[in-house]
């Protein structure tokens, strides 16, 4: 279902540019916002979401410590799979034709705009789950011991290709590419955010972020 | 396949009556027509008993992709489909071939090449004919271009009907932005039986896209709505029966000819569409006639004066024949662009070059285009096989550029027409060469189109060009051109072609005799000119004339033009206009860098000596800039940029000089087979190719072998390879493997978000690259 993006953090994008703090030329500002608007423009957010009893989550999907760790006080979860569609991917591969710095900073606003769109499916969610519900982090394929392996399984059990247009390549990539998949706990009380730091991300030894003393941003 | 003069009844869900009887969602529901085929036939004969006339097999996900892990394969799963069906009918009941989409996007948003969907599809069909299935039916499907490989498998390789329902959200369009409209275009041409909607949305909500789907096709139409919106926490559909057969009733009086239904029915549901619609005839109705384009996400309405682009085209033009020689297809694509930026409506793709593969060119030239612009595509040459080469990739109705009076050319290239569904122009010349009065080219343009409605195609598709001779060579003849066109316009209803530039060769302000006749030919019935879009004059005297002819209401569109240009864009502020080329570059002013380097041109300085004095020391300040967190990456790219508008001047220089640029050495950027994830790949080619390096850009989801054999073959030093997922690091790794062993003397640099140094030597690459920057270091070392 379709789902609406109200605005992307600006912060992030410029933190997906790397951006360390120099000064922002004024046309460089000018060309961020342009892009920001654009990409909100474009994008065709949609989600699909179903919530399991956590035994009646099928088999396969929930795999490693890390994920039941965060399922802990939840006796039921939400799996969430949502996307940008393919417009901004568009815009993408035709602004590499002429301007490559346009092309880069909509591939940051895209990522960005995805994390928004789950922002706002997790307050859509809560408010169908009623009073009394609570949701724990986003855990998705690849964070921690839960294996990327897990994604046809995730993608079919959501149905996502009919439902939101989202697919795999062959190689576990998912098309479109601003895409997110994520298991959430529905709980009784409020949730902690201990699964949201670096250490349970799969990029930690790698991230560039990191390398330069950086978060993603995405964490407390 | 017999015409239906009433309506036809579909059946219902196969997967919600699975699930009924106990699937799991995840698991093969294909399966089960070998492992439970009683339960399968038991549904079919559920829905037919309920009055279903057509039952779709289960085979919907019966492709070679999805079946994979399940260890089965298509020749099992398709015969068992068509049995379960066959077992449950009787002679009155026809059975479908159900085919669903492959599950993976095709290029350029996956990596599923649109020749292997092709191949996919032919399995299926090939073992449908076989199993005896009485049509094919291609449904739920969302990409127009994977249609299009479906259809042609199904038509090439078997005889039987094929029926097409895609699924549309509520704005009318599918997933992948597929309009209703460009859907019935495509699929018109392509000569299928029957097209229509199914999936994603109730009946109500699919009411408006069938009435839109019954204005713009001749075909039957299929409607196979949802029980509803699905519940989002528990995926349940909601309609009762009852509601679901009234609603779907209001189809019958659009015309509809075919209904059935998809997610949540059952067979209650078909019973109810069964009582409301017995006996009912399928209601007549008359479709619009119009000439239409397009692309899947882009309808062109030839009902005013569209412009085609004329940039895609090597004649006469050195830097392109170099571009096309050299396989540059980011300067071929920067010509699209810039023509769609300009306002362009079509795009004309011509790549005939003397001792150029002009099919092999054709087709990937289409492919590329196609991947960066949504425009229609006019496949422009005189060899029938690279317009068939084109017309079988091209995703969209594309037009033919052209055929003559010559019987032999219309015999060769009009079936190719028909069978890619497109529309095709007719040049008023023939053997005898092009003849000198308006009256004798009405005369051939009448001619093709009788030949052209002999070969099916219909009138609407076909397009005359009354050919534009040189008014200075041969005056008296341009007005005869006006007046084939009014011939053309008012006694055969067609629309006209022209090229007009050519009226004004060898005459001085071109630009302003071309503009006049461009005025003068529109008003005489010119509706398609292939111009230059970028030729602001020309564009102003289209604008114009849609004043004059009151098209453009309130002269919006010209006043938004020309105020426009009244106040340029301005460098962000006067200060900053760049004086010397270093600044340019690093202020990442492009303008300025061309200005500024055909500056030094005239000067008298060597295009060499401009690359090693100038660009590539101001390249270096940048990256140091960089690498001490002065400036971002947005503001290395820029200066980039900057540099590459410097370089375009100077290879045009050369070019024109007829001369070959002194490359600094050669190198090969790929991201590894399996990964689409190319910006950062592509943002190093750029830098390289600033600093002097031919760079020999792979492209991404790159075979290993690709890889190795453009190594040995162009004798490559240096390679560099991306990856971004940790999933096709096994890619990376394979690649450096096998250019290890052929035994090609070779350095490899790796780059991507999840490698690490330690990772890179463990995978035995020579180099690590953590940007673009330390990329230029490693080429400096290696290459020098």
């Amino acid at each position: 279902m379709p789902i609406q993006l109200n605005g992307i953090n600006r912060a992030e994008v410029l933190q997906y540019l790397g951006w360390r703090g120099s000064e922002i030329p004024p046309e460089v500002g000018a060309q961020l916002d342009a892009c920001l608007a654009e990409t909100v423009q474009l994008a065709a957010p949609r989600m699909v979401w179903r919530v399991f009893d956590r035994e009646a989550v099928p088999e396969g999907l929930l795999l490693g410590e890390d994920v039941h760790a965060l399922l802990a006080e939840s006796r039921r979860c939400v799996l969430l799979a949502a996307t940008l569609g393919g417009g901004v991917e568009n815009a993408i591969r035709r602004a590499q034709v002429r301007d490559m710095t346009r092309a880069l900073i909509l591939d940051c606003c895209g990522s960005a705009a995805i994390e928004a769109v789950c922002d706002a499916a997790e307050q859509e969610i809560l408010a169908a789950l009623g009073e009394g519900a609570f949701l724990t982090d986003r855990f998705s394929p690849g964070y921690g011991d839960l294996p990327l392996s897990v994604q046809p399984r995730f993608l079919e059990t959501l149905d996502t290709a009919r439902r939101i247009g989202l697919t795999l390549t062959s190689t576990g990539i998912m098309t479109p590419r601003k895409s997110v998949t994520a298991v959430l706990g529905v709980a009784a009380s409020p949730q902690s955010k201990r699964f949201r730091g670096c250490a349970y991300c799969s990029m930690f030894e790698t991230c560039t972020f990191r390398k330069v003393g950086k978060t993603c941003g995405k964490i407390s | 396949m017999e015409k239906y003069p009433e309506i036809v009844r579909l059946d219902g869900a196969m997967g919600t009556m699975l699930q009924k009887s106990g699937l799991q969602p995840g698991h093969c529901p294909e399966a089960l027509c070998l492992t439970d085929p009683d339960c399968v036939a038991a549904i079919h004969r559920a829905y037919i008993e309920a009055g279903a006339q057509i039952v779709y097999a289960n085979s919907f996900g019966a492709n070679r992709c999805k079946l994979e892990k399940t260890g089965y394969t298509v020749a099992e799963i398709v015969p068992a489909a068509i049995r379960c069906a066959r077992q449950a009918c009787g002679s009155d009941i026809r059975v479908a071939l159900d085919v669903g989409p492959i599950g993976q996007l095709l290029e350029p948003y996956g990596t599923l090449a649109f020749e292997e969907a092709y191949d996919i599809y032919r399995e299926i069909v090939e073992a449908g004919a076989a199993a005896g299935a009485d049509l094919i039916v291609f449904e739920t499907m969302t990409d127009l271009y994977e249609v299009k490989a479906a259809v042609l498998a199904a038509k090439e390789h078997t005889a039987l009907p094929v029926f097409v329902t895609m699924t549309f959200e509520e704005n009318g369009r599918t997933f992948t932005g597929c309009t209703v409209e460009a859907m019935a275009s495509v699929l018109e041409g392509l000569g299928v039986d029957a097209v229509g909607m199914n999936c994603s949305l109730g009946p109500r909500e699919l009411l408006p896209l069938a009435e839109r789907l019954c204005a713009v096709t001749s075909l039957p139409v299929i409607v196979k709505a949802n029980a509803g919106l699905p519940d989002p926490a528990t995926g349940e559909y909601y309609i009762t029966a009852d509601a679901f057969a009234e609603a779907m009733q209001r189809f019958a009086d659009l015309g509809v000819a075919y209904l059935g239904g998809c997610c949540g029915t059952t067979p209650e549901f078909i019973a109810g569409i069964a009582e409301k619609t017995k006996n009912t005839p399928v209601k007549a109705r008359q479709a619009e006639r119009v000439s239409r384009v397009c692309t899947p996400t882009n309808v062109v309405t030839i009902d005013g004066v569209r412009v085609i682009g004329e940039r895609i085209n090597p004649t006469g033009k050195k830097r392109f024949q170099q571009a096309l020689r050299e396989n540059d297809f980011d300067y071929i694509l920067s010509q699209a662009v810039e023509q769609a930026d300009a306002g362009a409506h079509i795009l004309d793709v011509n790549v005939g070059l003397p001792g150029i593969d002009e099919p092999a060119m054709m087709a990937r030239a289409v492919k590329a285009i196609q991947s960066v612009t949504d425009l229609p595509l006019q496949l422009d040459s005189s060899d029938a096989k690279a317009l068939e080469a084109g017309l079988r990739v091209v995703n969209g109705k594309a037009i033919v550029n052209s055929v003559n009076g010559e019987a032999d050319v219309l015999e060769r290239v009009l079936p190719l027409v028909k069978k890619y569904g497109a529309a095709v122009v007719g040049l008023t010349m023939d053997a005898d060469g092009i003849p000198p009065t308006a009256e004798a080219r009405f005369a051939i343009a009448e001619r093709i189109l009788q030949a052209a409605q002999r070969h099916g195609i219909p009138k609407e598709d076909v397009f005359i060009d009354c050919l534009t001779l040189t008014v200075s060579a041969e005056q008296e003849k341009a007005v005869e051109t006006l007046k084939a066109m009014q011939l053309v316009r008012d006694r055969l209803g067609l629309h006209c072609v022209l090229g007009v530039s050519n009226i004004s060769f060898g005459l001085p302000a071109r630009a302003t005799v071309t503009a006049g006749f461009l005025t003068l030919a529109m008003a005489h019935g010119l509706d398609l000119p292939i111009i230059n879009p970028n030729a602001e004059s020309a564009m102003n005297a289209i604008r114009v004339f849609n004043v004059i002819y009151n098209v453009d209401k309130g002269a919006e569109a010209y006043i938004a033009a020309n105020a426009r240009t009244a106040a340029p864009a301005a460098p962000v502020s006067k200060a900053e206009a760049a004086h010397d080329l270093p600044y340019a570059i690093a202020k990442g002013l492009g303008a300025d860098a061309r200005r500024l380097t055909r500056a030094l041109l005239d000067e008298g300085r060597s295009e060499l000596d401009i690359v090693n004095g100038e660009l590539i020391p101001a390249l270096d300040a940048v990256g140091a800039r960089f690498e001490k967190g002065e400036i971002f990456l947005p503001q290395l790219i820029n200066s980039a940029g900057a540099a590459q508008e410097a370089f375009e001047v100077i290879k045009t220089s050369i070019a024109n000089r007829g001369a070959a640029l002194v490359s600094k050495g050669k190198l090969i950027v790929a991201t590894v087979k399996g990964d689409i994830h190319d910006i950062g790949k592509n943002i190093v080619k750029t830098i390289l190719e600033n600093y002097g390096y031919t760079v020999i850009d792979l492209g991404r989801d790159v075979p290993v072998e690709t890889v190795v054999d453009t190594a040995i073959r162009e004798d490559v030093r240096l390679i560099g390879l991306s990856a971004l997922m940790t999933t096709t690091l096994g890619s990376m790794k394979q690649t450096i493997q096998a250019l290890r062993e052929s035994g090609h003397a070779c350095k490899i640099w790796v780059g991507g978000a999840v490698l690490t140094p330690d990772y890179a030597a463990q995978m035995g690459a020579d180099f690590y690259a953590r940007d673009a920057k330390e990329s230029v270091g490693i080429a400096r070392e290696v290459l020098g």
